[in-house]
């Protein structure tokens, strides 16, 4: 009897303890990320300060490099496992919410993101008018160019339209101390088409129109054959053009080391110009992308970054990634009235894309000069087409770019490639 | 004990190994031919694959661009291949030979040498291989700069990129290659060299006629194995050239994880791989068919 009296005080103990852990359980969200390792350290901190207010949820940060990101989160980020929030590339959304490997936003979160982001960055981030993750940064496109060069070749402004382009690149061209007017990209499909789809754009073109490639317009034709030219004339040397998605190699090392005049690049590589550069970052300015003989202003191609939420984790663990990222962007977290993550995106020069973070940060974009040059170029970007089979899109049109950097496709073959694969693509990625 | 008994004995002291085999070997190899006939998205259940016939392997060999990129993929997998079996094998004979012979010492050391490059780490080399072949800043072109040859494109040209990734599987992979053909060498007897020396044969004819038949066994055996090694490269290609420039050096695995895990188009994916298991088995089916024909013919 008293044998049987201990056990079930024992029982009822465990009983007790049992539940009152279920009650203070943690929930253990994973941000899933490719930022470096300074970045990350932001975003821990961060979350330090989250977790501080909220004991219940543990965060943990993981890197992955950008090349990386979309294939660790098709292979370990889909399941219950896999990350909680991952940081994603709007083009890939399509895919991902297809597969149902993204929940939906909260209505309460999905209503002030609304409120709070431009309608052309929710609208990135939706799939049918389901909001899927919090918008953050936004990225464009522009010509960068070498003040210090462009001063020795006797060039007084950046090029406002196509002719003024080529005109530059050849003044900027000498063979014989190895440097070339404007730097292309390989071996990297977003740096690769970025470029292209800007002066496409700029040219009064689009790459996809209500899910169809326009790649056999009149601008796309134009486009192309600038390509050719730049290199047929030897103004871009696709053998200082390789690059990988952290924008290491012979790409940036020319446009640092001074062997490059211009480039189309995107703002948030200004960290890896500055630590590349060192007092020398001060020769690089910043200039609208040139206008095309059919283009009617400056445009550019813009594309942004969201967080999202694994649909696979569970409830509790969804509600409390959706209570930290809320937090992370809400103007409560970061410094004067900004977000966290805009306080974050800053220190690698990226553009937030929170409203109220374009105001917490004005001083500081209007004073620094080559983001000034970016948040210029915004208002007239377009955004990156959002379709199924982005990824596999972007990836047959690169292959495409580099066969007329490498002189394997002339530009008028190319262009009918280019369209060719890509309705093939697109029209299966849509079955 | 009965014939049934023994037969009944077997099977069950068999059983835990081959059933171990069946399921991480047998099953993942059938799943994979099953899934090659269906339409499937990895990040989705097998109950959502849609069996759509012999499709895949129809568009694997079409002219779309599917068909082009797997084309490609597999000639530069075959060249790559190729190429690695026939600089691998005579540098390891040669090296094996160099490290085998007693006239001069060193031979330990210069073993110790060439093993370490395939003990290094491939993120290492490829780090190191990176920067060595960068066209404007590499030491390997300034190298040839000295010496009066033109600066080379190594990894930035699609003409070039492919031989640059062979060439460092090549420096990898030879020292372990050079102490399979030592262990051949040790087998061959020096009263067959001594008869050939007392009969006047020279150095290279004792090379021709007695290292290298004799070494038939060992070299069958690096060939098969470098070819497994070749056809599977993956590392150097994800970690330097992601496949580029242009899909020069876009090889097979390469392809098949884009295809079916950056893309998610498992059934593709599945497809291409069986085609490498194909072309893999009828490679080596090849070399032994060769090595068979060549026994015969000395007999």
């Amino acid at each position: 009897m008293q044998l049987l009296r201990s056990f079930a005080r024992a029982a009822g103990t465990a009983a007790i303890l049992l539940s009152t852990t279920a009650l203070v359980q943690a929930a253990d969200v994973s941000f899933l990320t490719h930022w470096g390792p300074d970045t990350v350290a932001k975003l821990e901190a961060a979350a330090a300060a989250y977790t501080k207010d909220h004991p219940d949820t543990k965060i943990t940060v993981r890197a992955v490099p950008f090349g990386d990101l979309l294939t660790t989160l098709r292979s370990s980020g889909g399941g219950a496992d896999g990350a909680t929030i991952a940081g994603i590339y709007d083009a890939w959304l399509p895919d991902l919410s297809k597969d149902k490997l993204v929940a939906p936003v909260p209505d309460a979160i999905a209503a002030d993101t609304k409120a709070n982001w431009p309608a052309g960055v929710v609208s990135a981030a939706s799939i049918g008018g389901t909001l899927y993750g919090i918008p953050n940064e936004i990225d464009v496109y522009a010509l960068n160019y070498n003040k210090k060069l462009f001063a020795a070749a006797g060039i007084a402004d950046a090029p406002k339209t196509w002719d003024e382009f080529l005109a530059d690149a050849e003044k900027l061209t000498d063979k014989s101390k190895g440097q070339q007017g404007f730097g292309m990209i390989n071996s990297w499909a977003a740096g690769v088409l970025h470029p292209f789809a800007s002066l496409l754009v700029s040219n009064g073109g689009d790459l996809v129109v209500d899910g169809k490639p326009t790649l056999d317009s009149k601008q796309a034709t134009e486009t192309f054959d600038l390509y050719e030219k730049l290199i047929k004339s030897g103004y871009s040397d696709p053998q200082m053009a390789t690059a990988d998605a952290n924008t290491t190699g012979p790409f940036l090392d020319s446009f640092v080391s001074g062997k490059t005049g211009m480039i189309i690049m995107a703002n948030w590589w200004e960290s890896a110009l500055k630590a590349g550069m060192g007092d020398a970052f001060a020769d690089v300015a910043t200039a609208p992308i040139p206008v095309g003989p059919s283009g009617d202003k400056a445009r550019s191609i813009s594309y942004s970054w969201m967080t999202v939420v694994n649909a696979k984790a569970s409830t509790d663990e969804q509600q409390a990634a959706w209570d930290f990222l809320n937090w992370l962007n809400g103007p409560t977290s970061g410094p004067n009235g900004a977000s966290a993550m805009g306080d974050i995106l800053m220190s690698m020069g990226i553009l937030p894309s929170r409203t109220s973070d374009g105001a917490a940060f004005k001083d500081k974009l209007d004073s620094d000069a080559f983001l000034k040059g970016y948040t210029e170029t915004l208002a007239n970007a377009k955004g990156f087409p959002v379709v199924l089979g982005g990824q596999e899109f972007s990836e047959s049109l690169q292959k495409t770019l580099e066969a007329i950097q490498f002189g394997q496709l002339s530009a008028a073959d190319a262009q009918k490639t280019a369209q060719s694969d890509a309705t093939e693509i697109l029209t299966r990625a849509a079955q | 004990m009965n014939t049934r008994t023994q037969t009944q004995s077997a099977i069950a002291m068999l059983a835990p190994a081959t059933g171990l085999l069946a399921v991480f070997i047998v099953v993942p190899m059938l799943l994979t031919i099953w899934l090659s006939f269906q339409s499937w998205s990895t990040q989705t259940g097998f109950d959502t694959a849609r069996f759509i016939g012999v499709k895949n392997f129809i568009d694997l060999f079409s002219n779309s661009s599917i068909g082009r990129d797997f084309k490609a993929a597999l000639v530069n997998t075959a060249v790559y291949t190729g190429l690695s079996v026939v600089f691998i094998l005579p540098l390891s004979v040669l090296f094996g030979l160099l490290v085998h012979q007693k006239l001069a010492p060193g031979g330990i050391a210069l073993r110790t040498i060439l093993f370490s490059t395939y003990m290094v780490p491939m993120i290492a080399i490829a780090l190191v291989f990176s920067k060595l072949y960068s066209p404007t800043e590499g030491p390997l072109n300034q190298i040839l700069g000295w010496i009066g040859i033109p600066a080379q494109s190594w990894l930035s040209a699609p003409q070039t990129a492919l031989g640059s990734i062979v060439v460092l599987n090549v420096w990898q992979q030879v020292g372990y290659f050079t102490v399979l053909a030592v262990a051949g060498l040790t087998q061959i007897p020096d009263t067959l060299y001594e008869a050939a020396k007392i009969d006047g044969a020279n150095p290279l004819q004792r090379f021709f006629t007695i290292t290298l038949p004799l070494l038939g066994n060992t070299l069958l055996f690096s060939s098969v194995i470098a070819v497994i090694n070749a056809v599977q490269v993956f590392e150097p290609v994800a970690l330097i050239t992601q496949g580029g420039p242009v899909n020069a050096t876009n090889v097979l695995t390469y392809h098949i994880r884009r295809v079916g895990i950056e893309r998610a188009q498992g059934g593709l994916g599945s497809a291409m791989a069986v085609t490498l298991m194909l072309s893999l088995i009828v490679a080596i089916s090849a070399l032994f068919a060769f090595a068979r024909a060549r026994s015969r013919g000395r007999a």
